[in-house]
């Protein structure tokens, strides 16, 4: 029986459901999510307000652990003081640098691995259950590893380096800033480019296949198949993966915590690790702090927006 | 003819032969961090590191994993188990009904209302955590599992809602339907029907969770500051101020922590990919 056919017999049983009655079904349907809204209301949205709030005011050193400290109004000044900070400055340019290059390689690299995997090759299964190791690797492991790889006299990373003759020095990769921020986003990409990589291959089995035969048929090789029909057939998922990536990778804190706290020389030091260690590190300020969350929230707010057009856009939402 | 058959098929074998090569170096890439954890974590603490590097120490031992294992690891273990199942249960929960709520009832205030949700998933963690401490500091739920599991609820909450949505939408609503036509109320038909019919669903949701708790680092290095309430992503980050550069212990304690995770999600893996792109593709 067809939906429709079973419609209109719902329809002509003597008294119709109760589905029927919309006022009654809007109650039934906020029952549903009312203790989801609640509870992502009180944990979510509110704390957000107070960190607008927060970063109006500044509260004095002492008493930052107290429950009511007595806080003072200062407007926009920590904002003013953003502005002509160095420090701001540099961890704009860090955040930056960061995300743009870790999304960038870590899509790349994943949608590689992603095509090398659709392939019919021998020991596929077990390489998709391989690829996504590193990302389920603990985060604090994972800087832990990495931390130990770039040691200068027993890490792996120099061995390597040093035994195949590339370099003759031990680098002290982390303790340097010319080189930390780039050593640490290799470590980043190698964990988050397993995400990507799954992602894309469950878009890859949606690709028509009959069109790419055509096409193979048509002359084109494959350069031309991957460049005209797979990638423009999974661009929703790849501006969906880039997107959320962005966001995640913006808001990484524990391989650069563990690794280098941000520093040295702050040369790490990206939005929410300099939040972290304002807020909670020697200074104790609450107050910019929150001014630095509230910029951070700013440029996410960005990505967020495209990110619920492209929902929208491939009708999942 | 011939010859041209010969070339296509040295042509085809080539391009088999980088294919497998590019496979192997993939393997190599992912796989070299761990093999190096493992075998510095049986390596005795008077073996040298050698250049270039062994893969596998000559007098391999499970000391390490002895003097890694001191009391506060179970207790971290503990921890991180209490509040990685106590914000499954609450998360799976609570999102089951609204993603219900969400997939199957159309009003427009539901829609905006889902938006702000995911939306809220895009909130930086490190934005929302000094008014949440805050808020937690004044209720006194500092140092409490249910700090951590409130905090937690952050992360996974709006992420399960979605992804369960994504289920809950192929499931055909006919069944449900046909349910309360028999006489089953929706919440009736909720629970003997599609809460059964989402276990694929709620499997891949839970893997999420545990994948995100287990190693959350920002919440529980803010919000617990006694050993006794640490998890074992803190406990990890405490353990490299005791050792140093005494990397043998610290790559035992790294296998011990991630073993339990990776066993989880290998078993439960085919449904976690299931889960991932059942949000993000056309149901």
């Amino acid at each position: 029986m067809t939906s429709t056919q079973q419609t209109q017999r719902l329809d002509t049983v003597g008294s119709r459901p109760r589905r029927y009655s919309p006022s009654s079904d809007l109650r039934l349907a906020l029952l549903f999510i009312v203790p989801a809204v609640v509870l992502v209301a009180i944990l979510m949205y509110y704390p957000m307000g107070r960190a607008f709030q927060e970063s109006l005011y500044t509260t004095p050193k002492t008493s930052w652990l107290s429950v009511d400290p007595s806080q003072v109004y200062v407007g926009l000044e920590h904002y003013t003081n953003l502005v002509n900070d160095d420090v701001f400055k540099q961890v704009l340019g860090n955040s930056l640098k960061w995300t743009v290059t870790v999304v960038l390689f870590q899509n790349l690299i994943g949608l590689a691995a992603a095509v090398l995997l659709d392939q019919k090759l021998p020991g596929r299964g077990i390489m998709r259950a391989l690829v996504l190791l590193p990302w389920v690797l603990p985060g604090v492991v994972n800087a832990i590893l990495w931390r130990f790889m770039y040691d200068p006299q027993l890490g792996l990373i120099n061995s390597l380096l040093i035994g195949a003759g590339i370099t003759a020095d031990k680098t002290p990769w982390l303790a340097q800033p010319s080189t930390a921020l780039w050593a640490l986003i290799v470590a980043a990409i190698w964990k988050g480019f397993p995400f990507s990589t799954v992602m894309y291959l469950a878009a890859l089995q949606g690709v028509d296949h009959e069109q790419l035969e055509a096409a193979h048929i048509d002359g084109a090789n494959g350069a031309q198949r991957f460049r005209h029909i797979t990638i423009p057939a999974i661009s929703g998922i790849i501006r969906l993966n880039l997107l959320l990536t962005t966001i995640w990778t913006f808001n990484y804190f524990d391989l650069i915590w563990v690794t280098t706290r941000g520093g040295p020389l702050k040369s790490t030091h990206i939005f929410p690790t300099i939040i972290y260690n304002t807020g909670f590190g020697e200074f104790g300020n609450f107050g910019k702090a929150a001014a630095y969350g509230v910029i951070a929230v700013l440029v996410l707010l960005v990505f967020a927006v495209l990110y619920l057009r492209e929902l929208r856009r491939s009708e999942v939402l | 003819m011939a010859t041209m058959a010969i070339y296509r098929r040295r042509r085809r074998m080539l391009h088999h032969g980088i294919l497998i090569a590019l496979q192997l170096l993939l393997v190599i890439i992912v796989m070299l961090p761990f093999l190096w954890m493992f075998s510095v974590s049986i390596k005795p603490a008077n073996e040298p590191f050698s250049i270039p590097p062994r893969l596998w120490p000559e007098n391999p031992t499970l000391d390490n994993y002895e003097s890694a294992l001191y009391p506060e690891f179970g207790r971290y273990f503990l921890n991180s188990v209490i509040v990685s199942v106590l914000t499954m249960i609450l998360s799976i929960s609570v999102g089951l009904l609204a993603a219900y709520g969400f997939g199957r009832f159309n009003f427009p205030g539901l829609r905006a209302l889902l938006i702000a949700i995911i939306l809220a998933q895009m909130f930086p963690i490190a934005t929302m955590i000094i008014p949440l401490y805050k808020i937690m500091n004044s209720l006194g739920l500092i140092n409490t599992y249910a700090a951590l599991v409130l905090a937690y609820l952050t992360l996974t909450l709006p992420v399960s809602i979605w992804m369960l949505r994504g289920f809950i939408r192929n499931i055909p609503p006919d069944l449900e339907e046909a349910a309360m036509v028999d006489g089953c109320t929706r919440l009736q038909a909720f629970w003997r029907l599609v809460v059964p019919l989402a276990r694929p669903g709620i499997a891949a949701t839970a893997v999420w969770i545990a994948v995100v708790t287990w190693q959350e680092f920002l919440f529980a290095l803010a919000f617990t500051t006694t050993r006794d309430m640490r998890t074992i992503s803190v406990g990890m980050s405490d353990f490299q101020g005791q050792f140093g550069i005494r990397y043998g212990e610290l790559m035992a304690s790294s296998v011990m922590v991630s073993v339990p995770i990776i066993v989880l999600f290998f078993f439960l893996q085919r449904y976690f990919v299931a889960g991932l792109t059942a949000g993000a593709t056309k149901g």
